[in-house]
């Protein structure tokens, strides 16, 4: 466990640039966006003249409706993060067994007694729950700087942000909702991160490449041979993965549930599960039986990955 | 008698290449020992099998392990410092410490701040930002606070400067180094270990040339001077390599008679460098 700890705490070490200071700047960068949105309403050509007038205007409107605007801002706050965490997970995992290997410190890895296999699990402990949760973290204290900064304006522009909003909407359950569907999205990708470690494990040079070349041609040469046989296209590769990629638990997009607009559970363009973020509907894709063969696919590649990195020091 | 290495026709192929050919070795405890070999003769190779680094062919226990099963195991047992450039260039000195803390049960914080207090090195140092020189001193000073019973170094200061050459092996011979221990080392610089060696062994075409203690090897060989009239004289005795120096000739010879050579000239023990030369150009398989 004390070793286990130290080779996650290396990963954090190494990452920090992706795994701390990523997430920071995001949330910067939507700090800023605020504070310039706060300042220049005035000069914005809009149907309100300040935004005392635009407050005025919330302030009258239905409260039903507002805590239901809020909720889905809330969860969508999260899509941002999420796609930049989505991409530092993704090149994460793709050096994760290569790098050491190009700067040859695989041998001073390898020197201290820890197995390969503590080690694979180290990096991939590293994607499916450190980058994840620090993520989380730094989206919950933008959320709550931003909550807050709305709350004083407000409160100077003599409106009261209890009322406003504070009490429409109960951020908690929004940051739950965030990382549960962290959480749920790192199993559901476990196929694509064992893919990901193998290619880092294998591939001589740019990683990149024979990450993506393989699947691209296979699916390029699925959809032609396909078509020469049938004159259709039915389910190949690159349906498979897209298939995967909209059902994934993880607040993608916003679409009308019941009537009502709000967050969505992946993109809402397939049928396979239900898209309102619920946790229910996360733990339904979790126990499918697409997870249950995507589970034994990341096996088989998280299995080679073992066998190439015990092999990593050979020539 | 327990031996910390033990091997038993060691083979190393690479697909059609044998880079260890059927050897078979014993190293017991409290000995340095030098693998020495030209380039491409499989030390390297070797020491991987040893340190569970690459599979092989054969039987080998390491300190009563098989390396390829259970290298993690090992790692408990035995360090090794594969090359000086080998620390990851992005940590920094005291991230380092911590991690090898965390997962080597043998580790002294104390004595490896210790011995990194008399060198430059700080503990917010990054390796990148390390001379050549300091990253070995910072290896070395890691691997001597680990209380094994096996260390390997494997061409340890290379591309290092005289005075760190020699440092090395002081703080080694000094610090470390008791009968406890046992410590192989390959290198090319032969000069600067052959005084601190106990054993020797070549290695040539993968395959052991030569495998005896120091005070064997003194006892063996004998290198004899003789000026130019003496030299078909000196021959007659079967030397196993002959060269000139300065219009001298000098034979090395192995068991041969001292007082019948000593009459031609002036005798001597050869250098562990001279005796690898005559060995490796054939003198004796």
């Amino acid at each position: 466990m004390n070793r286990l700890m130290a080779l996650i705490k290396r990963e954090f070490w190494e990452n920090k640039g992706a795994f701390r200071t990523t997430p920071l700047v995001i949330g910067g960068i939507f700090l800023a966006a605020m504070l310039m949105f706060l300042i220049t309403f005035n000069y914005f050509d809009n149907e309100f003249q300040s935004l005392r007038e635009l407050l005025r205007f919330i302030a009258q409107t239905d409260t039903d409706m507002r805590s239901k605007v809020l909720y889905a801002a809330n969860l969508e706050i999260s899509v941002f993060f999420s796609t930049v965490l989505a991409f530092v997970v993704f090149f994460y995992l793709l050096g994760s067994l290569y790098d050491d290997r190009k700067d040859r410190s695989i041998l001073f890895w390898k020197s201290l007694p820890a197995s390969d296999t503590l080690t694979i699990v180290s990096k991939l402990l590293s994607a499916m729950v450190v980058a994840p949760l620090i993520f989380w973290v730094i989206y919950v204290i933008t959320h709550s700087v931003i909550m807050l900064l709305f709350s004083v304006v407000i409160m100077v522009l003599g409106e009261n942000p209890w009322t406003l909003f504070l009490s429409l909407g109960n951020p908690f359950e929004a940051w739950s909702l965030v990382l549960v569907s962290y959480f749920a999205q790192s199993i559901w990708a476990l196929p694509l991160y064992g893919w990901l470690m193998l290619v880092s494990a294998f591939a001589p040079r740019i990683p990149l490449l024979f990450a993506i070349l393989p699947p691209v041609i296979l699916g390029v040469l699925e959809l032609w041979i396909d078509f020469l046989h049938t004159f259709t296209l039915s389910d190949n590769l690159f349906g498979l993965f897209g298939h995967w990629f909209a059902n994934s638990p993880l607040i993608m997009s916003a679409d009308k549930h019941n009537d009502e607009f709000g967050a969505s559970l992946g993109i809402p363009i397939t049928s396979d599960f239900d898209h309102q973020v619920t946790v229910a509907n996360m733990f339904d894709r979790l126990f499918s039986s697409d997870m249950l063969i995507g589970l034994a696919i990341a096996a088989i590649f998280l299995g080679a990955t073992l066998w190439l990195r015990r092999r990593a020091t050979e020539s | 008698m327990n031996y910390v290495i033990e091997a038993q026709g060691l083979t190393k192929r690479y697909n059609s290449t044998i880079a260890v050919d059927n050897i078979d070795l014993q190293i017991p405890a409290g000995r340095i020992v030098g693998l020495i070999g030209p380039n491409g003769a499989g030390k390297t190779s070797a020491l991987k099998a040893i340190l569970g680094l690459a599979n092989y062919e054969g039987d080998l226990n390491v300190l009563g392990k098989s390396p390829s099963k259970d290298r993690a195991a090992l790692m408990e047992e035995v360090c090794f410092i594969a090359d000086v450039a080998v620390l990851p260039r992005w940590i920094r000195v005291w991230q380092l410490i911590e991690l090898t803390e965390h997962i080597h049960p043998k580790f002294s914080r104390e004595k490896c701040l210790r011995y990194l207090g008399s060198t430059k090195v700080t503990l917010d140092h990054k390796v990148k930002q390390l001379s050549k020189g300091m990253v070995a001193q910072l290896h070395l000073a890691i691997v001597m606070s680990i209380d094994v019973k096996l260390l390997v170094l494997d061409e340890p200061t290379l591309g290092l400067d005289i005075l760190f050459r020699k440092q090395f092996y002081t703080n080694l011979l000094n610090d470390y180094f008791d009968e406890e221990r046992t410590i192989l080392i390959t290198t090319h610089q032969v000069e600067e270990i052959e005084h601190i060696l106990s054993d020797l062994i070549f290695i040539k075409d993968g395959r052991i040339a030569l495998n005896s203690s120091m005070d064997e090897v003194q006892q063996e060989y004998i290198e004899l001077m003789v000026p130019p009239d003496h030299a078909a004289q000196a021959r007659e005795f079967k030397p196993i390599n002959e060269r000139e120096l300065f219009g001298r000739h000098i034979f090395l010879f192995k068991n041969a008679n001292r007082e019948e050579i000593k009459a031609l000239g002036d005798i001597r023990t050869p250098g562990v460098a001279d005796l690898f030369v005559a060995i490796m150009n054939g003198g004796e398989s």
